[in-house]
């Protein structure tokens, strides 16, 4: 478990960190997520006792990264953003001598490394010099030194940067095996990464946090009301009487010509369950929908929002997202006020 | 730290570094040995090993040494490696220690190879032991000495090139430090000349060449170490601070 209360950095008078603290539980995933120069790197580092923080504590495992780096040092597995491999050293060579530095007895360092090597799929590049490898072999190779002592707590600062789709997975897949026995902090400035394999959030910007939040609270609040996206062949005055006769829509709003006789909708429901009654409803008025799709209020807005807000104003996820929905409601309406005029006089 | 210790000496050895260190090393070795037997004296053949050790080591610890430790921080720093050891269970003083080991041990190395010019010499005339002796000892000290600088430099910059020019010029400096203590007018003011002498390698090794291992020129040059190494560690641990 690794415990950061009241870290605060600064680089001569400019604060990168400012007063962050935040909890990682054990066998817990959590993202650490913020743009580009938000004080992701500055924590994680300051987490693996590469630089000293100003002020404030990091305990991981009840030991002080300040007062105790050796034992502390010991609990963490470290994935720098740039890998920091040798690239004059052959793979295996690399893990054994990083084995060495974390002091495994020499009895188990070979079986020990060919295990994380096995686990990362690069036995096959075990003999070949880091400086040949790939980009995405050498962040395997990164990982897999981050891995070596099994370490309690492992900290992965910008993991998938450079790795193509398929290796994106390999590597999701990895951190959530990852979770059965070790916690994992994993920094990225791209929501969707986070979103895809942690637990709870942190969101960072301008060096303070912003919210601390789990995924699934974050959901469940951006699903309240799904929008699903319309695309009908028919009549939009036609279309939208139907379509507000059935039970549980909510409101039929921002109407666009596509062309001559066709529109999208934006048609909010309570819940999915209206998506087949509403569709048939449709199919029986002879409007052909060509497409159906479902709006989701993306994290990727909530994530902006968090992060552009003035600093110094901290506020829940939840409370955003009620805002920012408040806000879109007002802007529907009064959109498809207009375009309900612009529709009458089309038709 | 042994592990840091074994895998720089392997990154010595498997690049060409630890080699060509050594490779010249013995070269300047014997092309003096060479030079020194065809100018020595022509009736009866004697030659100092002394003045040997005293030129050799003039070469060795101002062109040569820098070679080794350029790499040792400067490179880190420009790979990134440095977080990987700065993140480990290793303190700054091990990582300091367990890189000095390393370029000494490949300095022992080419040492110990040049143990066959005495052989040759004591095969075919006469070698006086204390001498050569008290010339080794003084040769190892003033060596670690270099390196420690060398070490000092290399964390203090990011390029391995900037490095080692930089630890040449310094080894140069103090290498003109030694010659003007030679010249008659700093001799003649005593302050100056004190104080030059207490920074002269030179000098000290001179002391060692003709036999004699003074505690204080062993003191001095173990201090010169410690200072270098401690300083290496404070410089290292001074970037921890403001690096982002």
């Amino acid at each position: 478990m690794v415990e950061i209360k009241h870290l605060t950095k600064y680089y001569g008078s400019k604060a990168a960190v400012k007063d962050v603290s935040f909890t990682i539980n054990d066998n817990e995933i959590l993202g650490f997520l913020g743009p580009n120069g938000a004080g992701k790197s500055t924590t994680l580092n300051i987490m693996c006792g590469v630089i000293p923080s100003t002020s404030g504590t990091v305990t991981i495992n009840g030991y002080n990264i300040e007062t105790d780096p050796v034992k502390a040092k010991r609990c963490i597995g470290f994935l720098p953003e740039i890998p920091p491999v040798y690239v004059d050293m052959k793979v295996n060579e690399y893990l054994m001598f990083v084995a060495g530095l974390r002091g495994i007895p020499a009895s188990k360092k070979r079986s020990h490394v060919e295990r994380v090597m096995r686990r990362l799929n690069i036995l096959d590049v075990s003999k070949r010099l880091i400086g040949n490898l790939s980009k995405g072999y050498r962040q395997r190779v990164g990982f897999a030194q981050a891995l070596i002592g099994d370490p309690k707590v492992i900290v992965l600062d910008e993991p998938t940067v450079g790795l193509d789709p398929s290796q994106l997975i390999e590597v999701r897949d990895l951190i959530t095996d990852l979770k059965r026995d070790h916690s994992v902090i994993l920094s990225s400035h791209i929501l969707s990464e986070i979103s895809a394999v942690c637990d709870r959030v942190v969101i960072i910007s301008h060096g303070e946090i912003q919210a601390i939040d789990t995924i699934e609270n974050l959901e469940d609040s951006s699903n309240a009301n799904t929008v699903l996206k319309l695309k009908v062949q028919g009549s939009s005055r036609d279309t939208v009487r139907v379509a507000r006769g059935v039970e549980g829509v909510v409101n039929v709003s921002n109407i666009t010509f596509v062309k001559t006789g066709i529109y999208t909708y934006d048609v909010e429901i309570s819940s999915l369950d209206v998506r087949n009654p509403l569709l048939s409803a449709l199919l029986v008025n002879k409007l052909d929908v060509l497409e159906v799709s479902e709006e989701r209020k993306s994290l990727e807005q909530v994530f902006v929002k968090l992060v552009n807000q003035p600093a110094g104003k901290k506020k829940s996820l939840k409370d955003l997202l009620d805002e920012m929905t408040d806000e879109t409601q007002e802007n529907k309406d009064s959109e498809s006020a207009s375009d309900d005029n612009n529709k009458s006089e089309e038709v | 730290m042994f592990s840091l210790y074994k895998k720089e000496l392997q990154g010595y050895f498997f690049s060409p570094i630890a080699y060509v260190f050594i490779g010249l090393v013995t070269l300047i070795f014997s092309g003096f040995f060479v030079w020194w037997i065809y100018t020595a004296a022509s009736t009866q053949i004697e030659f100092s090993f002394s003045y040997f050790f005293y030129y050799n080591i003039l070469f060795t610890t101002i062109l040569l040494i820098p070679i080794l430790t350029m790499k040792a921080f400067a490179e880190e720093r420009k790979n990134g490696t440095e977080v990987l050891l700065l993140s480990s269970p290793l303190s700054v003083t091990k990582i300091v220690m367990a890189k000095f080991l390393a370029v000494a041990t490949v300095l022992v190395l080419a040492m110990i190879i040049s143990f066959i010019y005495p052989i040759i010499a004591s095969i075919y005339g006469y070698v006086v032991m204390p001498n050569l002796i008290a010339s080794y000892i003084g040769y190892l000290l003033y060596g670690l000495a270099y390196i420690a600088l060398g070490l000092m430099v290399s964390s203090f910059v990011a390029t391995p090139g900037i490095a080692m020019l930089l630890s040449v010029a310094v080894s140069l400096i103090l290498f003109f430090m030694e010659l003007m203590l030679g010249s008659s007018y700093i001799a003649s003011i005593p302050v100056i000349s004190d104080i030059l002498y207490w920074f002269s390698n030179q000098a000290k090794f001179e002391n060692f060449t003709q036999g004699f291992c003074q505690l204080s020129d062993l003191v001095s040059y173990v201090t010169e170490i410690v200072v270098f190494l401690l300083w290496t560690i404070i410089s290292i641990e001074k970037r921890r601070f403001s690096r982002s």
